[in-house]
């Protein structure tokens, strides 16, 4: 009798075990996030694409940030305060003393110095970026000052700060998983693997496992001392748009990052909601400067009867948005108005072809990506281009393509006439200098040489990149890109909308121009 | 022939092939007019000579290419593949994971291709010419002419959001765990360690693309299965087997068939290895972590090791299934044995 009742309770402590861990199981909350996946490494001193952003955004934290909602104000993140030097070469940053990192271990200015000086020193594509490129070092004054010292003076070094590759990783972790800081870095660090399946940051959430090509699992970071997260557990599943919008419209996912208008069309308002808003993208045509490589459009009046030439309001049409003035995205400080954009003048533009000696037209062939990105179809805006530049006589031949081959040419400057888009590396004006003369796509790419641009214009462009008078500053830019728009190899001819759509019970979505979105701010409705 | 020299003889051919494709794909990877260094190092290192000879000399690139040659064939023999400059994992590691996705659809594919395809055939030369025969016809041509990935998305469409009757893309829920692995096979590694939830859940996501895959197959399987069978039935030995008063039923089974299967066999076994080298637009459309998707990663980042890798494992698994039917044949066909 004893026994039966002992096994009775027994049975009744299993029964109640096992119900609270299946309780336990169905009260996890679990975010999935449909995305074309563009993940390159999850490791902050390798990592550049879009996904990589996304995900990096919610597991390592930075110095310093932006706001949830936009790009108004720097705000302190892991550091409280700051200074710059008298000559503005050497930045002094004041960590927080709270912060800790997901093992447990504190956040110091000795992680910070390791993680600049290694993202610098590793050469990966973070490498490249102005703010990086200018630094010179990072040290550790004490545990919770460090000290930048730049290159040159540079006005939006505090922006730069806010990009993801200058995110704070756990040195210890790193280092005993190969990673290092030395100057051949580039050679010897071998934490990347490491990086690409696990993480040391302090953010929200910790990088449970990246299965490549298939989907990345994020899982709650129980040491996060900000606000926890409402999500236990988020799934980023690579799918294609057309699969997205098949798992959203079913329940299966809660958003879907890369959709068209049109596969939103027809969405149950009650069930999903659509989220626009201004994007930050830059669609343009680069028009190769050098004779022997761009043959006719190499030709400065071709390239503006190009720019004369194309309906602007027409693509505008089709994925909303507004036309740019000139490589700068309106948003950003110092971005001209759309007010100040040039105006389809189909006339003017076939009398600079005949000017230029082509009034008979000619032949040329457009290379792009055969892809939709961001909710906007290339081969559309290929196609358009075409239709559009055949009435004042060019005749474009369309040249879709993967990514691989189409970058490669687009880098090594061999690309006559390639449709491209830009979304700005640093959320500032300092970014537009990559299209000015000198600049990384105005010279590599476009072969638009320094040689024959007046000396006065080099001279603004040295003076924009160090003014630090603010109001100046975004004087020079403004001035720069009215140059551009009537000199450049470049145009610009939209800055599409971005639409994003998700299940109607999610709520805090807000796509922000430099992290695109937080996944730590949504949370679902009861 | 006797059997042993039969098998022998087939199997000869099999290494001379499997050669001969290792040379085809490494001239055409190196004949591409492309540079790995460019599509897989940033630019930002590009001008860094130290960094990109590291790059060169890590990939084997700044040997000569007869070098690289013979190094990965020497390296192959010993079952290294190499390893893949996107995953960096080891290419006989991402194939080994990649495949089981692959395996198991096509398999589900040609199961239902075959079901479909002999069936329709078979119905279509007994009843020619009827109104079935006209209808199961068309549904042939559909089954061959449609685009894949449009059927894809019309089936996802209807099947899984409007009906629900399907899962959707992806082997498993994201939300479920996956079974333990022991053949690959999410649908029978769930049933073998006794997972129901998770064997209905990616049985039902499994489905669609094969089915989607088996419109094709099995449009070409009825069409050949149909003209076989009709050409069957009008020798002479059927004739001879009607006349001996042997039913309709036994003339079409016992006699027609079998030898109407030849041509069959040889489509079924090509279109099996054509599956199993990945479906590229039904694996990207429904998220199949399979061979096709690796394959057409590696191929837009000149992943040279991926791409000479899963070549190799596209050309076996040709070489295989072709080897397999050459035996079916053998059986199949009494020509063979008694030659």
């Amino acid at each position: 009798m004893k026994g039966s009742r002992l096994r009775l309770m027994l049975l009744l402590i299993l029964v109640l075990a096992l119900s609270a861990v299946g309780v336990r199981a169905q009260e996890e909350q679990v975010l999935v996030v449909g995305h074309r996946e563009s993940t390159d490494f999850y490791d902050p001193a390798r990592g550049y694409t879009q996904t990589t952003g996304i995900v990096l955004r919610s597991v390592y934290e930075t110095l310093v940030t932006f706001p949830d909602a936009d790009t108004s104000a720097i705000v302190p993140a892991l550091a409280t305060d700051w200074s710059v030097s008298e000559d503005g070469l050497t930045w002094t940053l004041n960590l927080r003393s709270d912060a800790v990192f997901s093992s447990g271990s504190p956040v110091t200015a000795e992680d910070v110095a390791f993680s600049f000086n290694r993202v610098k020193n590793v050469g990966g594509s973070p490498a490249g970026s102005p703010a990086v490129a200018n630094m010179a070092s990072a040290t550790a004054v004490d545990a919770d000052t460090v000290e930048i010292t730049l290159n040159a003076v540079d006005p939006a070094f505090l922006v730069g700060l806010t990009s993801n590759w200058f995110a704070v990783s756990e040195a210890a972790v790193v280092r005993a998983n190969g990673g290092t800081d030395a100057a051949d870095a580039a050679t010897t660090d071998v934490a990347g693997d490491y990086l690409d399946q696990t993480s040391a940051g302090s953010g929200p959430y910790m990088l449970e496992s990246w299965d490549k090509t298939v989907q990345t699992v994020l899982v709650r970071n129980p040491n996060y001392v900000g606000t926890a997260p409402y999500f236990d557990r988020i799934i980023i599943q690579n799918l294609e748009p057309a699969a997205q919008q098949a798992a959203l419209a079913a329940g299966e996912i809660d958003i879907a990052l890369d959709l068209t208008s049109d596969q939103m069309a027809g969405f149950n308002a009650d069930e999903i909601s659509i989220y626009r808003g201004p994007g930050n993208l830059i669609h343009f045509i680069l028009m190769n400067n050098d004779p022997a490589i761009g043959g006719p459009v190499s030709n400065p009046l071709v390239q503006q009867a190009v720019r004369l030439a194309l309906d602007y309001d027409g693509y505008k049409t089709l994925w909303g948005g507004v036309q740019p003035a000139a490589n700068l995205a309106i948003g950003i400080a110092g971005a001209l108005p759309e007010s100040a954009a040039l105006s389809r003048d189909v006339e003017a533009a076939r009398a600079l072809m005949a000017e230029a000696g082509y009034a008979d037209g000619f032949e040329i062939t457009m290379d792009y990506w055969d892809t939709t990105f961001q909710g906007v179809n290339l081969n559309t805006n290929a196609q358009k281009i075409a239709a559009d530049l055949a009435e004042i006589g060019i005749t474009v031949n369309l040249s879709p393509g993967e990514i691989g081959p189409k970058l490669e040419a687009y880098r090594a400057g061999t690309q006559a006439f390639g449709l491209w888009f830009w979304g700005p590396d640093i959320n500032d004006p300092s970014d537009f200098l990559a299209f000015l003369p000198g600049g990384k796509v105005a010279t590599e790419r476009a072969k638009w040489p320094v040689e024959g641009v007046a000396q006065d214009v080099l001279d603004m462009i040295e003076a924009a990149r160090s003014e630090l008078d603010e109001a100046r500053r975004l004087e020079l830019y403004g001035d720069l890109q009215l140059f551009n728009q009537q000199n450049s190899p470049f145009a610009p001819f939209n800055q599409p909308d971005i639409q994003t759509a998700f299940r109607a019970d999610l709520q805090g979505y807000v796509w922000h121009p430099v992290w695109l979105v937080n996944l730590s701010l949504l949370s679902r409705s009861m | 022939m006797p059997f042993h020299l039969y098998f022998l003889r087939r199997l000869f051919f099999v290494i001379p092939t499997l050669l001969g494709i290792t040379a085809l794909a490494f001239i055409i990877a190196n004949a591409i007019p492309a540079d790995p260094v460019v599509a897989n190092l940033p630019q930002s290192v590009l001008n860094n000579k130290e960094v990109v000879d590291a790059f060169r000399a890590k990939w084997g690139l700044d040997r000569p290419p007869i070098e690289q040659y013979f190094t990965y064939l020497g390296n192959l023999l010993q079952g290294d593949l190499g390893t893949s400059i996107r995953s960096r994992n080891p290419v006989a590691q991402d194939l080994a994971a990649f495949f089981p996705a692959t395996f198991e659809l096509a398999t589900y594919g040609i199961f239902f291709g075959i079901f479909f395809g002999v069936g329709f055939g078979v119905i279509s030369a007994i009843w020619r010419n009827s109104i079935i025969d006209y209808v199961l016809r068309t549904f042939s041509l559909i089954g061959v002419s449609f685009p894949v990935f449009l059927l894809a998305l019309v089936g996802l469409s209807i099947f899984y959001v409007q009906l629900g009757w399907v899962g959707g893309p992806g082997r498993l829920s994201v939300r479920l765990p996956e079974p333990p692995t022991i053949t690959g096979w999410f649908t029978v590694d769930a049933l073998l360690s006794g997972q129901w939830n998770i064997f209905t859940n990616a049985f039902s996501r499994i489905i669609l693309p094969s089915l989607i895959l088996a419109s094709f197959v099995s449009g070409i399987i009825a069409r050949i299965t149909r003209s076989s069978l009709l050409n069957v039935l009008s020798l002479d030995y059927v004739r001879t087997a009607r006349s001996k008063g042997l039913r309709e039923r036994g003339a079409i089974w016992r006699h027609a068939l079998p030898n109407a299967m030849i041509p069959v066999v040889t489509v079924i076994g090509l279109s099996y290895s054509n599956l199993l080298t990945g479906a590229v637009l039904t694996e990207q459309i429904f998220a199949w972590p399979g061979i096709g998707r690796y394959m057409f990663r590696a191929s837009t980042s000149y992943d040279f090791p991926a791409i000479m890798g899963g070549s190799m494992v596209i050309a076996a698994i040709y070489v295989g299934v072709n080897f397999v039917v050459d035996i079916l044949y053998y059986f199949l066909d009494p020509r063979i044995r008694f030659a």
